[in-house]
């Protein structure tokens, strides 16, 4: 594909060594992060414009931005989704650039283009690299030619007992067949042995027949035991990408991260010096602008294989944060305005660990979203301790969106002294009102699988005794 | 929509010494059980007037929510294009809505920019005083480069226009009062 730094001829227009910073920035996002975004400006001096629904109008969003617009209803496709309403808001403002935060448009490359048509700066990558990583299987091609492993697979349908037999043989065991069109479970066969194989590959092609309408699998490594990590990004619009370590997030439930770490308990420097130059070769060599994140899972040999990028910021960005020192908010507004990295995130170095435990509104035990009006809300704090929250006394949490209400992260010199710190944290912080996951992760840290940092993506389906329903 | 640094255009704002003398002809109104007021100096004309009693009982906590007209002395028909709504706390659509009691509000449907007439020069698509049917055409508001045309969703008299010419508004903002015509 080659070098491709696309955003450079916009960012090069007004050049000269040091580009004009933002005046205004519209943040297209609510809750936490959309406060996160402000505080980022503030720090700034970029006047900022908060987007809300009419159910968010009491939000502290909204109360700290310069300036607020009303974009729609509470229902999330009729305002904070609404390319045209946030488009509009941003014109009415005047605003230079759009931070979209994590999830809403923040990974939809229409936008970004509809942004740029508008002549307005999308904090983060070009639209044809956010559409690139959205397509999972031209991600991996992608990704597996500018050099990062993927996990092994047949790479395609497997049309014949014939290349079934091939491809088991250059895959090894375990292995799952997955469905083409499928999802959710149905047409999926784990295979331990080859006695296995043939009988997998017929009950697979006729569950996906009727589940799907396609007998269509295919075929690749299983991993028992995965461990999820992931790697920090940023690139800047002058073709230099670097990496600010790794972060594991094996401890979730169906798929939903629940705490998160840095450094991660099974990586060693070498290994992240090996792995992180390798992820920083591939971006530079796709051309990835702005901040975003490299997920791999971990085989039990340590193995690591790419499964999917986050073009944009992640939720869990505190950690990094806090073991770097570096502001990742904003090095992207200072990216996206043109800065070179080393300008944008100035020098820093990996110290400490740092933890973070996403609290969501909902019933610790059933998993049930509990919205509703907060009562109490007494966050914990003292040395080494930070909360990101857009949640206070009084505020009602909306059912329409997503449950999370606030991020708990701690720092400490060690591994061990961050859970200290995070138990103690954890103890302290009071939200009456409506139910929350507090109780959850007073559990997870203190297990001893959990302490002991050997665990897995299976490990709250084992901490629940359950399969992780 | 929420503007926390002060307004340059807006000649009213909640800390004008107009705004807090008419507070204070608030206070003598209900001191002396007074139903409407009308008050004029020179250019400046004021005249306030209450909801009748019976809707006061039918909504005792709604703050007396009487009509201000700040009237410039150019403007020959006594009604002013600076109408400023009821309490002057404009900070939020909800309390502009309270503010305006038995007027149906057409609200804006989107994000964009208000404009009255179809286009610069021209005359405005309703004025104050006139008589609208549903569908009718009220006003612009353009988004994105794209002039959407917002029509009336009820038939009656145009009482107020709460925006003024080439004004950012935002979703659900009140762009228009209407006393709905008493015949369906």
């Amino acid at each position: 594909m080659g070098n491709r730094y696309l955003g450079f001829d916009r960012a090069g227009k007004n050049s000269g060594p040091l580009p004009a910073m933002f005046q205004k920035i519209l943040v297209a996002n609510r809750g936490e992060i959309a406060l996160r975004v402000i505080c980022a400006c503030k720090e700034l001096g970029i006047s900022t414009v908060a987007v809300y629904s009419e159910a968010d109008r009491n939000s502290l969003h909204v109360r700290f931005a310069d300036e607020a617009v009303c974009i729609g209803p509470a229902r999330s496709s009729e305002s904070y989704l609404n390319i045209p309403q946030v488009i509009s808001a941003a014109e009415i403002t005047n605003v230079d650039a759009i931070h979209p935060g994590y999830g809403f448009l923040s990974e939809n490359a229409n936008f970004a283009k509809v942004c740029e048509a508008s002549e307005i700066t999308f904090i983060g990558p070009r639209p044809e690299i956010i559409e690139m990583m959205g397509e999972k299987d031209r991600a991996r091609r992608e990704i597996r030619t500018a050099g990062l492993p993927t996990i092994p697979g047949s790479d395609g349908v497997i049309e014949n007992e014939e290349q079934l037999a091939k491809e088991s043989a250059r895959i090894g065991y375990p292995l799952i067949l997955k469905a083409s069109a499928g999802g959710g479970g149905r047409g999926m066969r784990v295979v331990r042995k080859q006695e296995e194989l043939l009988a997998a590959f017929e009950t697979a092609r006729s569950e996906a027949q009727q589940a799907f309408g396609t007998p269509d699998v295919y075929a690749e490594r299983f991993l028992e035991r995965p461990r999820h990590i992931e790697f920090q990004v940023l690139g800047d619009q002058h073709g230099k990408v670097i990496h600010l370590g790794e972060r594991e997030c094996s401890i979730q439930r169906r798929h939903q991260k629940l705490v998160e770490e840095s450094p991660s308990p099974v990586m060693d420097v070498k290994r992240r010096k090996d792995l992180g130059a390798k992820v920083v070769k591939a971006l530079e060599k796709i051309g990835y602008t702005n901040a975003g994140t490299v997920e791999f899972l971990m085989d039990e040999d340590g193995t690591l294989y790419f499964i999917e990028m986050n073009t944009r910021i992640q939720v869990e960005h505190p950690v990094t944060e806090l073991l770097t020192g570096v502001d990742l908010i904003k090095s992207q507004i200072r990216i996206a305005a043109g800065e070179k990295l080393d300008d944008a995130t100035g020098e820093f170095q990996f110290s400490g660990h740092a933890i973070e435990c996403r609290i969501n509104a909902e019933d610790p035990d059933t998993f049930v979203p509990s919205a509703g009006r907060i009562t109490t809300f007494q966050a914990p704090g003292g040395t080494g301790v930070r909360v990101d929250s857009a949640a206070y006394a009084d505020a009602v949490i909306p059912p329409y969106y997503d449950s999370m209400i606030a991020k708990l992260i701690v720092k400490g010199r060690d591994r061990s002294e961050a859970i200290g710190r995070m138990k103690r944290a954890l103890e302290m912080f009071v939200i009456e009102g409506i139910k929350t996951s507090i109780p959850l992760h007073r559990r997870i840290f203190a297990d001893s699988e959990f302490a002991g940092g050997k665990f897995d993506t299976h490990f709250i389906e084992r901490l629940l005794g359950t399969n992780g329903k | 929509m929420k503007r926390k640094k002060p307004s340059k255009s807006g000649s009213t704002s909640i800390d004008s010494p107009e705004v807090q003398q008419i507070e204070q002809l608030l206070r003598f109104m209900t001191e002396h059980n007074l139903e409407e007021f009308e008050y004029s100096r020179g250019d400046l004309r004021i005249r306030l007037r209450k909801p009748s009693a019976t809707a006061m009982v039918s909504a005792p906590r709604v703050v007396a929510a009487p009509e201000i007209i700040v009237a410039g002395g150019l403007d020959s028909t006594g009604l002013s294009s600076n109408t400023v709504a009821g309490t002057a706390n404009a900070s939020s659509s909800a309390s502009e809505a309270r503010a305006s009691d038995d007027l149906h509000l057409v609200k804006s449907p989107i994000v964009g920019t208000f404009y009255g007439s179809p286009s610069p020069g021209s005359e405005p698509f309703v004025k104050i005083g006139a008589y609208i049917e549903v569908g009718q055409t009220l006003c612009i508001v353009e988004a994105m480069k794209l002039m959407n045309e917002i029509e009336s969703d009820a038939s009656g008299e145009v009482i107020r226009v709460f925006v003024e010419n080439g004004q950012p508004v935002e979703y659900g903002q009140p762009l228009f009062g209407i006393r709905p015509s008493r015949k369906k």
